[in-house]
């Protein structure tokens, strides 16, 4: 089991954007299984009103799947000590995210992610999300890039909008 | 099950603003405030905004855009988002959205944009659970 203080280690993520909460099985560079609690308490739920439905209670879609990949990150960086430090962690491309139950507070993620191909610096990841054994989201595949952070600094003052996010095996 | 459409939860706090319509298509744009409470975590001493972000606003940005008579549609399923360009706090977001209705779904492209050029593409699905369904 991999905790808190050993995920810090693997991801930059911070609050309130580190939403994995424990690795409970792993297959290093082939499988990983991660937990995250979904609570009321998280900031996204400031603006809910008093008399909000059930179903203003959702916790969004876009957090699953960022959740979902943070745990596939976590997959991407095993075995790298001070993965995070100089580097971060892009999202190259998703596809084929089926959401097939509504997520709530109270309910606890467990992401399931398998390495379906890696060049390296780019990573393809295949996966669900369930909660209580139930299949709450799918994802068909998620394309990972994991860049050195002065890529993106340099890219700011260029102002030439190619290439950053696009070809990192370059 | 017809879920709520109005978006209360989330992780932005940025309002897309309907800035451009047709008949097949419309424009939000959204100012992407620095203090957004994704950048702190977002990353530390780097803020950039999450590719998820960029997908929550298009997200937006089709239920803000959709033919009234669909309302409410629940997202089922994001069909492909790639990402392009980074965000930066302080950036103008434009997204550019077109939708076709297609036998009870409502599916939506998102065409995001910032100054420096386009930043994603994102197709969205729907179940329209209003009375046009």
């Amino acid at each position: 089991m991999m905790t808190i203080g050993e995920i810090k280690r693997l991801l930059p993520h911070r609050y309130p954007m580190l939403l994995v909460d424990r690795v409970v099985d792993v297959d290093p560079g082939v499988w990983l299984t991660a937990l995250k609690a979904v609570t009321v308490n998280e900031p996204w739920y400031r603006a809910v009103p008093d008399d909000a439905a059930e179903d203003q209670h959702d916790y969004p879609v876009t957090l699953v799947l960022e959740s979902w990949c943070q745990a596939a990150a976590v997959l991407a960086n095993w075995g790298q000590p001070d993965a995070c430090h100089g580097q971060v962690m892009l999202i190259g491309r998703v596809s084929e995210i089926e959401v097939r139950h509504p997520v709530l507070p109270g309910d606890l993620l467990e992401h399931r992610v398998r390495l379906v191909h890696t060049n390296g610096s780019v990573l393809v990841f295949e996966g669900e999300t369930l909660v209580e054994e139930e299949v709450v989201l799918t994802v068909g595949s998620l394309i990972l890039t994991i860049r050195p952070a002065q890529d993106l600094t340099g890219y700011r003052g260029r102002g030439s909008a190619e290439l950053v996010l696009t070809a990192p095996g370059k | 099950m017809s879920r709520t459409a109005m978006v209360v939860t989330g992780p932005v706090e940025g309002v897309p603003r309907i800035t451009g319509a047709s008949s097949t298509q419309a424009r939000t744009t959204i100012s992407i405030r620095p203090d957004e409470p994704v950048f702190a975590g977002h990353y530390p001493g780097f803020p950039v905004l999450p590719g998820v972000c960029v997908v929550e606003y298009a997200h937006r940005s089709a239920l803000v855009t959709a033919p009234k008579s669909l309302l409410p549609m629940e997202l089922v399923a994001i069909e492909s988002a790639r990402f392009i360009s980074p965000v930066f706090p302080g950036d103008e977001l434009q997204i550019e959205v077109s939708g076709c209705h297609d036998g009870g779904h409502w599916r939506c492209e998102a065409l995001g944009s910032t100054v420096r050029g386009p930043a994603a593409e994102i197709r969205l699905r729907y179940r329209v659970c209003g009375g046009a369904r």
